[in-house]
């Protein structure tokens, strides 16, 4: 007797709109194939769900096991005593195809299918997904994968992934074609401190395609920001006509791999699909208003500053540093990708003058180079406030160096940006960890903090592009 | 009008049983659409040739016309700069001798020498991933060595066009530079949408090949062309 087949009722074959809210925001869900070995794909997966904080019923299934981390464990799916919303599947590739027919008659809204040797590994592989993806399809239930890690809601404390971990809150979701390059940028979003809402490794693609992740998110009301990681897709067409619609929304970034032809072999081995000619790609993300980012590096970059801060009015950079160097290498950056550093006016030279004194050993220009007259957070923080009060300034990039004895002048970029409310970005000379304190005071005040130029002029740009594309769009 | 006319031209490639579009249908497509091209007609023998140079004037330019030599220079095809009738004769025997093995009742195309401006490309393909796209680039060694070529999305709107021109590295060549005048950049935009709406409006050509398109301070001129359909 079980209270799962009151849902046997199953809309089969209709593939009308994808709803893919249960899967995200299950309010249960087991783990067929959970295992009590940590090495097993199968213990991590579920130990990631209990570590991930979920609040729902789970129900770890194994047809000997009698307890896995204190939770009780079911022989199989129509033993549990109650409904079961997302099916998580950690069964081998054959066994994953078997037991679609069960997770159907349990009613299930949604499936993850973790198992590689699928499509991505020849001719018979091919075969079993096209059996997989038929049967999803028919029982119309939404699958992840197969092939995947899996995949992250935050904000539903759904971490249903088997590299148990946990994220920021905030803002940013990814989509991504790899685990270990989806697992690449969520480390990097820790360091950066980038709060993230969700994450999906989309694996083969055999069931939902880029194109309704990409639908979904764009109209997820807890996604500010999609970032995503692709190698490449058949679906490329549909997916940048939905970026089109939806980046008028929230921004969309994305990291295209595949620069090189022997790489189309690689990706093609990888998740099944071709990576396509990289230029071609780019071009035509761009043409439909993605932000395209050269690297994972870059991608956090965009995504973090998108997340956090307001929009520049335009392009125009006052940078402001104690220290030539950075500043050289910020402004060839920025300038490379199209940024363009101002003449502060002649009054901004004159407030400077009113902090530093009359005659000081600097030549002032655009980077405002203060030397040493920079150092103490407060006149560091007066002379921000001229170069983000000056006229021509849209956004503001403050450099700053570690120093065992000066403190970091955060409170002050603070207080200017808003002042003048207009957008400021900081790059500090720094580890990740020592600076982690100010990049938590920073970032919660919407002033995103970077640790290396290239990023932090990126990120800049990638202000100045999402404003560029909203403008054009609203201006038709 | 213009779409019998496109449609009787695509009729006859499919009813010879070809995929491959010859210069001069290329080129016939594009004057359909507004394009400026380079007069250009077949000979099938010597004479006509000679008739068709002196009907567009001299200097003249032959060059091979089969389905199996579409790299025209590559096997001695292309004759350029003929100041007489004399000379078409001669590059007309000569195209003839270079692919007797293979083709021996060889035709050719017969158009007018261009002057020289900047030369630029514009292509058409249809991708596995994305369908139709429009390529530009400069031309010569920009596009072939170092791959300075962007692509748009068809079809392609007027700020795309003009985007286009600015994301290669050759626009510095268009904007003018050692007192060269700049290139007619407009009418290369309207170019860059005539081609972009004739493969929207044509969705069975699969690719289109315009190379080189000469840019000068006012106006353009395709001088070579080939296609293929789906």
């Amino acid at each position: 007797m079980t209270i799962c087949s009151n849902n046997a009722v199953v809309n089969g074959g209709s593939r009308m709109k994808k709803d893919l809210h249960p899967l995200f925001y299950p309010r249960s869900a087991a783990v067929l194939g959970a295992v009590a070995d940590p090495e097993k794909v199968g213990f991590n997966i579920f130990e990631s769900i209990v570590y991930g904080g979920f609040k729902g019923p789970l129900y770890p299934i194994h047809p000997k096991l009698k307890n896995i981390l204190g939770y009780d464990v079911y022989p199989s799916l129509d033993k549990v005593p109650g409904p079961v919303d997302v099916a998580v599947i950690a069964l081998n590739q054959l066994s994953t195809v078997n037991v679609l027919e069960e997770c159907a008659q349990c009613g299930v809204k949604g499936i993850l299918s973790i198992a590689g040797g699928f499509g991505e590994v020849g001719a018979e592989g091919v075969k079993l997904e096209n059996k997989l993806t038929e049967r999803a399809n028919e029982l119309g239930i939404p699958l992840i994968g197969p092939n995947t890690l899996g995949f992250i809601n935050d904000d539903g404390n759904f971490y249903a992934t088997f590299y148990p971990l946990r994220l920021i809150k905030g803002g940013v979701s990814i989509i991504s074609q790899s685990g270990g390059m989806g697992l690449t940028i969520m480390q990097k979003a820790l360091d950066e401190m980038m709060g993230m809402n969700k994450w999906i490794g989309v694996g083969n693609r055999a069931a939902l395609e880029f194109s309704d992740y990409l639908t979904y998110l764009g109209d997820d009301p807890a996604t500010r920001v999609i970032g995503v990681f692709m190698e490449g897709s058949e679906d490329a067409l549909k997916f940048v006509k939905l970026i089109r619609e939806i980046c008028l929304k929230k921004p969309v970034v994305v990291f295209k791999a595949g620069r090189t032809k022997e790489s189309d072999y690689m990706a093609m081995t990888h998740t099944g699909s071709l990576a396509g000619p990289y230029r071609l790609y780019k071009d035509i993300l761009k043409q439909n208003g993605a932000i395209v980012a050269d690297t994972v590096e870059e991608l956090v970059a965009c995504c973090k500053a998108l997340s956090l801060s307001q929009l520049p009015e335009g392009k125009r950079v006052g940078v402001l540093t104690h220290t030539a160097g950075p500043s050289i290498v910020a402004a060839d950056y920025m300038l490379q990708l199209g940024c363009e550093l101002p003449k502060y006016a002649p009054e901004t030279y004159q407030k400077v003058r009113d902090v530093i004194g009359q005659n000081p050993p600097v030549v002032l220009k655009n980077p405002l180079d203060a030397a040493g007259l920079g150092f103490p957070a407060l006149t560091y923080g007066r002379i921000a406030d001229a170069v983000l009060g000056d006229p021509s300034v849209d956004i503001m990039m403050a450099i700053y160096c570690l120093h065992k004895n000066w403190r970091f002048p955060s409170q002050e970029i603070i207080d200017v940006r808003k002042k003048w409310n207009k957008p400021a970005l900081a790059y500090y000379v720094s580890t990740v960890g020592d600076s982690a304190k100010d990049r938590e005071i920073l970032q919660k005040e919407g002033v995103p903090l970077y640790i290396n130029a290239r990023e932090a002029a990126r990120a800049v740009y990638a202000l100045y592009e999402y404003k560029q594309i909203i403008s054009s769009q609203t201006q038709g | 009008m213009f779409k019998v006319q496109v449609k009787e031209i695509l009729d006859k490639v499919k009813s010879d049983g070809r995929k491959l579009l010859f210069e001069d249908e290329v080129k016939r497509l594009l004057a359909i659409n507004g394009v400026a091209v380079t007069p250009c007609e077949v000979a099938h023998n010597e004479d006509q040739a000679v008739q068709l140079a002196e009907k567009f004037g001299y200097p003249a330019v032959l060059k091979i016309h089969s389905i199996a030599y579409t790299h025209k220079s590559d096997c001695g095809g292309v004759k350029l700069n003929l100041p007489d009738g004399n000379s078409v004769r001669a590059a007309f025997r000569e195209i003839r001798a270079a692919v007797a093995d293979q083709e021996p009742e060889i035709s050719v195309t017969v158009q007018p020498m261009a002057s020289a401006g900047t030369e630029v490309i514009i292509g058409v393909t249809t991708d596995n991933h994305f369908g139709k796209v429009i390529m530009f680039g400069l031309g010569g060694v920009f596009a072939e060595i170092f791959e300075d070529v962007t692509f748009r999305l068809i079809p392609i709107t007027r700020k795309d066009a003009f985007d286009m021109l600015g994301s290669v590295k050759g626009n510095i060549l268009l904007e003018g530079y050692r007192g060269n005048p700049p290139a007619d950049r407009e009418t290369l935009v309207d170019v860059l949408l005539k081609v972009s709406k004739l493969i929207e409006k044509n969705a069975e050509i699969k690719e289109l090949d315009l190379n080189p398109v000469v840019v000068y301070e006012n106006g353009l001129l395709v001088l070579d062309g080939r296609g293929t359909l789906l």
